[in-house]
């Protein structure tokens, strides 16, 4: 399992220190449920979904979210943010088969 | 003779068909998961009994009619000052028809600025989307939408 495709983007582009902005975390993850049939072998995939994702500036964590397979393949969470500075914003998730990656983003505030 | 049995083994196989559909009929409506959690539990597992109450100021957007039941955006945003006194807690997202109910818990802060979670959840079919929101007071606000799916998207 290498790698997962993930990306973090904030809106709007130029923030100053203080305002709030949306981040919007997405990752590429299969999150199969565990009740799905695999139609060429009949057999059922097993379950294998992101269960814990963590917001952190800092490494200070500031959201944590504990999530289960009704959300969709490769999902997205948007939450609100609001700027203190300069920083690092960095998201690690968790999946049921033992998969830990993380993603950062540097916050540079203009102003 | 031979006759006569024949038709008695018809009958035998028509009352044990008669007998096993309905119970597998029902097996395959609600294929229930190892996470499989009612509606009513996960509620109380979170509230602890304490009553829920649907308020104006949990908005949820979902859209009416989904196309497609794999990938269903919802927005929650809740009307909070989001200060160290007086904040959202947590936002619980739930789907009151899926075999688990629960889609995702979100523990806010204050250093969030303000009470909004989106994502992107899937459904088994037409169904209540549910937002359960627990402030820093202790109080359970919560808010549902009806979402038509014209295309399951578990399994």
């Amino acid at each position: 399992m290498g790698k997962r495709k993930s990306l973090i983007k904030i809106k709007p582009k130029k923030y100053k220190s203080g305002e709030i902005v949306k981040v919007s975390f997405m990752v590429m993850h299969p999150m199969e449920t565990g009740l799905r049939k695999d139609k060429k072998t009949g057999k059922i995939v097993p379950a294998h979904y992101i269960n814990e994702v963590k917001f952190m500036f800092d490494d200070k964590v500031f959201t944590t979210m504990k999530t289960w397979e009704s959300l969709s393949t490769n999902p997205v969470f948007t939450i609100n943010f609001k700027v203190p500075g300069k920083g690092e914003l960095k998201v690690v998730y968790t999946d049921t088969q033992g998969e830990v990656n993380e993603k950062s983003k540097k916050i540079k505030p203009k102003g | 003779m031979q006759r006569r049995s024949f038709l008695r083994g018809l009958g035998l196989v028509a009352a044990a068909s008669a007998v096993v559909t309905p119970t597998m009929l029902m097996g395959a409506e609600a294929p229930a998961g190892p996470n499989a959690l009612s509606i009513d539990d996960a509620i109380k597992a979170i509230t602890g009994g304490k009553s829920v109450v649907a308020s104006p100021k949990v908005h949820m957007k979902a859209p009416e009619i989904a196309e497609n039941g794999a990938v269903v955006p919802v927005t929650v945003t809740v009307d909070s000052p989001m200060t160290d006194a007086d904040h959202v807690k947590a936002i619980h997202i739930f789907a009151t028809k899926n075999s688990n109910v629960r889609c995702a818990d979100v523990m806010l802060t204050p250093a969030n600025g303000k009470a909004m979670f989106a994502g992107r959840v899937k459904l088994g079919e037409s169904q209540d989307v549910m937002a359960l929101v627990e402030t820093s007071t202790g109080e359970f606000l919560s808010a549902s939408q009806g979402v038509k799916v014209t295309i399951g998207g578990c399994g």
